[in-house]
């Protein structure tokens, strides 16, 4: 047993850190905001440079062969500096889909970050039920036609290309360009700046990936990866809030005393400490348990985290706006950033309730 | 970051296994899993087999007879243990005054006292708490006199668990009433319970439970050779002691297993004609607290890993008391819960030794609310859950 990073991890979050610090500022990530830029192609580029695209993709694709615990260094560093890059999207998801799907000629260009790609399968109406199918797909002599609309896809705003499901003969992949005929983007920012879109397909023409109806357990397991890195987003996240709350009751005067000084703070402040080191311990267990061959236990490990974070980071946030008082409602104080990107966090794939049912039903 | 035991780990596990399957008593296993009350001949049984084995005092250092065993595989036994229905070894003697003496005491404490503690021929209390000084410790008024080579005390102790049973006592005493602190002037001593002035009285708890007592004192004499370590530090000894406890404050081991206790009874339980296990309010509860459990399974051993490597334990320890209680605590009311109509039939001794009355519901029903009612103690005990939140408050944000 040990729960520790590797070296490599270690340095790998150290480089990340430092161009990170020197790129990626809050007053950068409010600028992009008000810009309304949801992707920076220069931080993605200098992103790919640092290898973190590389770092978990197979070897044969130029990578290092890396694990989730390699994603969960990466995505904690991310979430930290808010840093809205489709990440998640594009090394987590897109490369684990081609992967499964036999598509590993696909993977290199993920490595370099050259091209990038969002998978879409929620549907309106369906919550958080990445399996619920509205979308069909038709085949023709080899060629398959989409029609349906898939909601509030993580980075589809950014994609060059997109991966969706269909119905045909049950749950399937399809690959198509983001620009093709048929296909309707409606871009926005998230609360927390990230990009995303609702995908309309109408009569969209699109290449199989992999065999028709086999996309289920692909679908499952993707969703459970891109929650298992957003849960180690939230990690980031929470730590920063958690020092800034923690800096505020020592520093902040009323009364003639820092506020830190009134018991009712000061508890409420190590619950929240408490929370945090639990939050941690399980998205660290998400992490190791989200490429698991067991898919009961990938399940479990990964619900747990899903659950108990979501549910540990909203009372994060409502606490610590709360301790701060009115600061904590303005803008421009990083504190709101936080609390959005972890309410962004715990509702994609499958938010808090979503998961603790799955969790008891598996 | 791996989460699997190594071959060692596994191969200890095995070990201890095998060592419960062959050697815990059925009687002592049998009224530990169905929540009554070991006797003391029970008690001082199971602990002769473990120090026979030289796994009672696994956490001292190995010169004084401990194990040499990790965190990790302490966590291992203790989880073991209660999963094969082994009663904890009680703390008085093994946890807090051991290490103590080990620490503090001189040569002579040290050949007279640790190995009666190892292998569990002395029963020790503990005389920390007073009717006036509890989560304020330090205010406790209980006094030791000098007197020639001599120490008189008088005052009263409170909360003494199961001193009904023991042989010895070790307590905080006040030295200097005129110190200029209150905590400089406490000294810290060994009594025997059989010392004329000393008188035990019963406190039953709400569970209808006697576990704890007022230990009396008075005019009691004991020779000066019962102090540990120096007159009037013995506030440091106490906080010593007290961090000394953090490996298995969480109570990992006890509350896997009654999570394990609360699944099966969910599921022979009823509702609407199904198991109560598949009901989605309940089985949310569960899963809930399954999670947190979970949660804190590695959390306290990721932090003993690390205080191994010298982390700070103060607030370690309060951490993992804090969040281990509540934890437990919600499994026992959710067992509560889960008994329905049979938790209320007031059946405080089912499952004890000797106890011959026709049980109502079953036996786990029985005691579901007695458990819950006498489990409510272990956010107050060792310093109550508030004091510990202080204890870490005061170290992260500096006052």
């Amino acid at each position: 047993m040990n729960f520790d990073y590797s070296e490599e991890q270690k340095m790998l979050v150290q480089s990340l850190e430092r161009t990170l610090a020197k790129t990626y500022d809050f007053e950068t990530y409010r600028e992009q905001l008000a810009s309304k830029a949801t992707h920076t192609p220069e931080l993605w580029e200098s992103l790919a440079e640092l290898g973190i695209m590389a770092m978990p993709l197979p070897e044969s694709a130029g990578g290092f062969d890396g694990n989730h615990v390699d994603v969960m260094a990466v995505c904690t560093e991310l979430g930290r500096r808010l840093v809205p890059e489709p990440y998640v999207s594009n090394v987590v998801m897109a490369a684990y889909i081609f992967e499964a799907t036999g598509a590993d000629d696909k993977l290199e260009a993920i490595a370099t970050g050259e091209t990038k790609y969002a998978a879409g399968f929620y549907e309106p109406g369906e919550r958080h039920n990445a399996l619920a199918l509205n979308t069909t797909a038709t085949e023709n002599g080899g060629n398959y036609t989409l029609n349906g609309h898939k909601a509030v896809v993580l980075g589809a705003d950014s994609a060059d290309y997109l991966i969706v499901s269909a119905d045909l003969d049950g749950a399937s992949l399809f690959l198509l360009p983001a620009t093709a005929d048929g296909v309707t983007l409606r871009k926005y920012p998230l609360l927390d700046g990230r990009g995303a879109a609702d995908i309309i397909l109408d009569g969209a023409q699109a290449t199989l990936l992999g065999t028709a109806g086999s996309g289920a357990d692909i679908i499952e397991a993707a969703v459970d990866r891109a929650a298992a890195a957003l849960c180690a987003d939230t990690i980031g996240a929470v730590e920063e809030v958690k020092n800034l709350t923690q800096e505020y009751l020592r520093t902040r005067t009323q009364f003639g005393r820092p506020i830190g000084k009134f018991q009712v703070l000061a508890h409420r402040m190590v619950d929240l400490l408490v929370e945090f080191e639990q939050m941690k311990s399980i998205a660290m267990e998400a992490a190791v348990e989200a490429r698991s061959e067991d898919t009961a236990s990938r399940m479990r490990a990964v619900s747990a985290a899903k659950a108990k974070i979501g549910a540990a980071s909203r009372f994060f946030g409502q606490e610590s706006i709360q301790m701060h008082g009115g600061i904590g409602m303005t803008d421009e104080y990083a504190l709101g950033a936080y609390v959005k990107r972890m309410l962004v966090n715990e509702v994609l794939f499958g938010d808090t309730d979503y998961h603790l049912t799955r969790f008891a039903d598996t | 970051m791996d989460f699997s035991l190594t071959e060692e780990q596994t191969a200890f596990r095995d070990t201890v296994r095998t060592f419960l399957k062959d050697n815990l008593p059925v009687d002592v296993r049998d009224i530990t899993r169905g929540k009554g009350h070991l006797s003391k001949e029970q008690y001082k049984r199971w602990h002769g087999i473990l120090a026979a084995q030289g796994w009672s005092t696994p956490l001292w250092p190995i010169e004084h007879g401990g194990t040499g065993w990790s965190p990790i595989e302490y966590a291992i036994f203790d989880e073991e243990c209660h999963a094969a229905g082994a009663p904890r070894v009680l703390p008085f003697s093994v946890s807090m005054l051991g290490p103590v003496l080990i620490a503090f005491g001189n040569d002579e404490q040290k050949e007279r006292f640790l190995p009666g503690i190892q292998d569990g021929s002395d029963w020790w209390c503990q005389g920390f708490s007073e009717p006036g000084a509890g989560s304020d410790l330090a205010s406790l008024k209980c006094a030791a006199v000098r007197d020639g080579d001599d120490y008189v005390i008088n005052g009263q102790k409170t909360w003494t668990t199961l001193g009904q049973h023991a042989d010895w006592i070790f307590c905080l005493v006040r030295t200097d009433p005129k110190a200029a602190k209150p905590q400089t002037g406490i000294s810290f001593v060994m009594v025997p319970m059989d010392a004329e002035g000393i008188e035990v009285r019963p406190i039953i708890t709400l569970d209808g439970g006697h576990e704890v007592n007022e230990v009396w004192f008075t005019d009691v004499r004991i020779p000066a050779a019962y102090l540990v370590g120096e007159e009037n530090k013995g506030w440091n000894y106490a906080k010593f002691l007290l961090q000394n406890e953090r490996i298995g404050i969480a109570g990992i081991g006890v509350s896997k297993n009654e999570l394990e206790g609360l699944k099966r009874l969910a599921s022979a339980e009823k509702k609407n004609g199904k198991p109560l296990i598949e009901d989605t309010s309940f089985k949310t509860k569960i899963a809930e607290i399954e999670i947190e459990l979970r949660a804190m399974d590695i959390t306290n051993k990721r932090m003993l890993v690390e205080t191994g490597r010298g982390m700070d334990p103060g607030p370690v320890s309060s951490m993992l008391k804090i969040r281990g209680s509540e934890v437990a605590q919600r499994i026992y009311e959710l067992k509560m819960e889960a008994s329905g109509l049979y938790s209320l039939p007031f059946q405080p001794h089912a499952g004890d030794a000797g106890w011959n009355d026709e049980l109502i519901g079953s036996l786990t029903n029985a005691n579901s609310a007695p458990v819950y009612l006498n489990t409510r103690k272990i956010s107050i005990f060792g310093g109550s859950n508030e004091i510990q939140r202080t204890i870490i408050s005061k170290m992260v944000l500096g006052f």
